[in-house]
Formats: C-alpha cells, structure tokens, sequence
C-alpha cells in the first residue's frame, strides 16, 4: 500500500528553553493533523524520535508520553532512537507500517531539547552516539570524531578549509530566508575560517548549533487518503537504511560514509529514480565536511570532488543540484530528534511551490539523514502528488 | 563509571608492554576486543594475538571544547592510528602537540592511568627528534 504525507509541521528551531518536549511537540502534531483534516484518534500509531531526552530531560519513554500529550493516549506509542538519524529512522518505520498494510494512519514526528544543558553537558550527551569506551572515554567529542574524518578527507583530496567554509556560507545564506531557521544572518568565507577552534581542523561555524525544536507529519496510505478526501503534500517514493560500525576507526575508510550510500542506492531503486532525477535535497551537514560526504555517498559527486558542489555553487538554490535550500543543519539548526522529520516538512514546501527558496519546478526531492559519524543513515525520495 | 572488564585486561597489557588484540584464524584479519565474530569474515575463530604498538597516524585532531570529563584539559590532541598489525584505534597524543605531528608519521602505543575512571589510550611520537617538518597537514 504506497504511502502518502498528509501533511506537516514544525516549530522554529533555536532556543526553546523555556518549553519542553511535550508542549512543542505537541504544538506540530495538532498543527500537522489539523491541517491534514485529522483527529488525534484517526491514527493508527504515533512514533517518535528523540535522542537525549534521558539525559538533558532526565526523560525516557517518550512515546506514551507524546501520544498522551496529544490526545491519543490509546494509540500506540513508541520512540525511535538512532541518535542524529532518530527522525529519519521513525519516518521509514511510519512507511513500513503503512506500506504492510497495518496502519492506515502514523503521527512521525522528531523532538529534542538542547539548549537546557550547558556546551560541555551538551558535547557529552552528543558523545552517545559513539563508542563510550574507543571514543568517547579517549576525549573524543562528535567534532572530533568529524575532524579526524575532515583531517583525512583534506589530506586525501587536497580539499581546503575554505573549501569545507563554502557550505557554511551557503546553507547560512539559505537560512536567511527561512524564517523557521535558527540562525538569520550570513557569513563569509574568513568568518568562517577564522571562527573559534573546537576541534581542528574545524571551527564554530563548521558545526551546528545546540538547537531546541519539532517536527511532525502524517503519514497515510492512499487509499485512507483518498476515503477521506484528504489532500496529500507528497508522495513516498522510496526510502533506504543502512548502518555500519559504530565506532569511526572499525570503518575501512574514514573519509566517506557507506552506510548513506547503500541507503540511498535502496532508496532510489524503490523509488525507480537515479539521482539525476533528484531536483532538490535536504542533507545532513551537521559539520561542513558532512555535506560534502553526504554529496559523494548520494551519488551526485565523485570521491574527493564533493566540495566543489559549494565553492562552484552548483548546490546553491539556482544551482544544478541544490542542497539544503532550508539552511540545512548548519542555519536552520539541528534539535537531533526532529532534523530527519524537519527535512522532510521542508520538502513538502518544495513540492508544493510554497517554499521560501523555492526550487524551480521541484517534482522529486531527497533526504538524507545520518545518526553519528556514519553508523546510521536514512535517504527518503518523496515526489510531488 | 562502570569500566567493563574487557577494558581493563585491554590497557593493563599495554602498560605492561604487551599489548593484545583479536586475530581471525580463518581470515588473518586483526580486530580490537571485546569481540565474538570476525568483522571481516565473520568467522567466531577468534585468538589473543600480540600488538607490536607501533603505528602511524591516520588523523588527529586538537579538541577545544570538551565534555565535563575533561574539563580544564583543553586544548588536547587526539590521534587515529593504524597499527602495524592493522587495527585502527585513537588516543590522546603525549609527548607533543598538534603542531608537532603530520599524517603518516611514526606513533608509539602506550597508556596511562586516570584518577577519575578508566586508564587512557596514549600515542607518542615514534621518534620526537626525527620529525619532519616538511609535509604539513595542519594549516
Ligand atoms: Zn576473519
């Protein structure tokens, strides 16, 4: 049974301090079933991805809570955690239940709560996603693990610093426009370059900010949307998952990540499409380098070639292949849990036309969403309906 | 921190200066424990086998902000290296800093105890007086 979005929402992301899980998350899954024509009692299921909530909220089993948050205590619940992937994990779960056959109607939604904890208890919470004992307990922060593969990547393909600084400026630019992002202003190549050391070869604007947020959508089978005369934003046309060791050093190559291209290469043979065919992607560039990855294991660039993509703006909104017209991880912000659901939201506004930096006749868009340094990754195709 | 006891039988080998990882009698492939199944063959014939501790760098990277772990020891360096019996692994560079080391260089593997939890894995430079200057990755 092919699956459909019915709809979206999300929050702004950036500093929801003073919220919490339960209210913003709320807040985009009534908006999202609200305007898909939808009660909290339609659903079959409410999934969930969250990431830190049991460290930074002293909060697990957030599916009965999030699903009680909403009306729906009865429907079950569950969370999807595959640290930054969460969102991306919970989306493919809402579709496999669709497409078998056993729900007709799945609240995905992703949520998560930064900004509570401080940089260092932040770093540390992050530091979850890694091997505790190889990684973690050796010093390594999730930038650093990012910088050992940056480090490796510029040694291997003479790639540049600035080079890696394109995409900031880009996707920072991008956000500008997107008033759902968390940052508003643009930066410069030096800016860039010269921002404050946190783990070298990478500086504060090569990474993401701690950011707070939530996102949601329907996800339901055709034919409950066409019973229910509702009005599909997209059509799910393939999706693809893959995982990998953990731990960065048990990976043959630490300058590129297999797993998002098995994941892709799934993804678009269910979808029937090559990445030809893709018109615009949402990627996870949760550092610099990770755009330029994520560029090389979809497929759209050559090992070693994927950083031209930003410097020779052939990813910026007008270009031939544009990536994270939203501002991306990097300027929209990355609340962990809901990025994957966000990416998504944000591609049913490029399918529709309704985007702030709309992508000329957008029909097939992609997403690309990764959990660690690479040992988890999610590529969604969805076409316009 | 609960410290699993896989690890402490790893680096108290190191520190006594005969350090150990998993050999795979079917495939020869070498692997770092704790481990049932070889992860290139997938073989369970798995063996303690002696690790020369030399290696060289893969990658490094100087880290400036930190978990509360290691809170106050910023800036420090922590190096990713291939051993010469082929597993990979990373810990904190003694001994020198980011600024001393290039990829590809000669590291020593070695370990040293911590107050506050488990024991650290530590490189040092094969060699502190022989380095090259020349071929620079840290700009
Ligand atoms: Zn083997």
């Amino acid at each position: 049974m092919p699956a459909t979005i019915a709809s979206g929402a999300s929050t702004t992301y950036g500093d929801h301090a003073e919220s919490s899980s339960r209210e913003l998350f709320g807040e985009v899954a009534l908006e999202a079933l609200d305007s898909a024509g939808l009660t909290p009692t339609d659903l079959d299921a409410v999934y969930v991805g969250n990431f830190m909530g049991d460290l930074i909220e002293d909060q697990g089993h957030m599916g009965p809570l999030l699903a009680d948050a909403i009306g729906a205590p009865e429907t079950a619940s569950v969370r999807f955690e595959s640290a930054c992937a969460s969102g991306g994990a919970t989306f493919r779960q809402a579709v496999l239940a669709i497409e078998s056959g056993a729900a007709d109607a799945v609240l995905a939604g992703g949520v998560e709560l930064m900004s509570l904890a401080d940089i260092e208890h932040v770093t540390d919470a992050l530091a979850n996603a890694a091997d505790e004992m190889y990684e973690n307990e050796q010093g390594l922060t999730f930038p650093g693990i990012y910088a050992l593969m940056a480090r490796r990547y510029m040694h291997e393909f003479d790639v540049s610093r600035e080079d890696l600084a394109a995409v900031s400026v880009k996707n920072h630019a991008n956000a500008v426009a997107n008033p759902l992002a968390q940052f508003q202003r643009e930066l410069t190549v030096e800016e860039v370059v010269e921002s404050k050391p946190i783990a070298t070869p990478l500086a504060l604007y090569d990474a993401c900010p701690v950011s707070d947020g939530a996102s949601a959508v329907v996800v339901v089978s055709e034919a409950f949307a066409a019973a229910r005369d509702l009005d599909p934003v997209a059509s799910v046309l393939g999706t693809g998952q893959s995982s990998d060791a953990l731990a960065l050093h048990d990976r043959g190559s630490i300058s590129r990540t297999p797993a998002a291209a098995r994941a892709a290469q799934e993804a678009y043979r269910e979808a029937g499409v090559t990445v030809n065919d893709v018109d615009v992607a949402e990627v996870h560039d949760c550092f610099t380098i990770a755009e330029v990855m994520a560029l090389e294991a979809l497929g759209a660039y050559d090992p070693g070639a994927g950083a031209r993509g930003a410097v020779d703006g052939e990813t910026a909104v007008d270009g031939s292949f544009p990536v994270n017209p939203s501002g991306g991880l990097l300027g929209k912000g990355h609340p962990v849990g809901a990025t994957g659901i966000g990416q998504l939201v944000e591609l049913t506004k490029q399918l529709r036309g309704v985007h702030p930096n709309q992508v000329t006749d957008a029909a097939v868009a992609l997403a690309h969403n990764v959990g660690g340094s690479g040992a988890s990754a999610t590529v969604t195709i969805l076409g316009g309906v | 921190m609960t410290v699993p006891a896989w690890y402490d039988t790893f680096t108290d080998a190191i520190a006594a200066g005969e350090p150990q990882c998993l050999a795979c009698a079917a495939c020869g492939d070498a692997s770092l424990p704790p481990r049932q199944v070889c992860p290139a063959c997938g073989s369970t014939e798995l063996t303690a086998e002696p690790l020369s501790g030399r290696g060289t760098i893969l990658s490094f990277t100087e880290i400036s902000v930190t978990t509360p772990k290691f809170h106050g020891e910023t800036p420090y360096t922590v190096v990713m290296s291939e051993l010469d019996e082929g597993v990979v692994l990373s810990g904190q560079l003694r001994e020198a800093t980011a600024a001393d080391v290039a990829i590809g260089e000669p590291v020593v593997l070695d370990t040293e105890t911590r107050a506050d939890g488990p024991a650290l894995i530590t490189f040092r430079p094969a060699d502190a007086e022989a380095t090259d200057t020349g071929d620079r990755d840290d700009a």
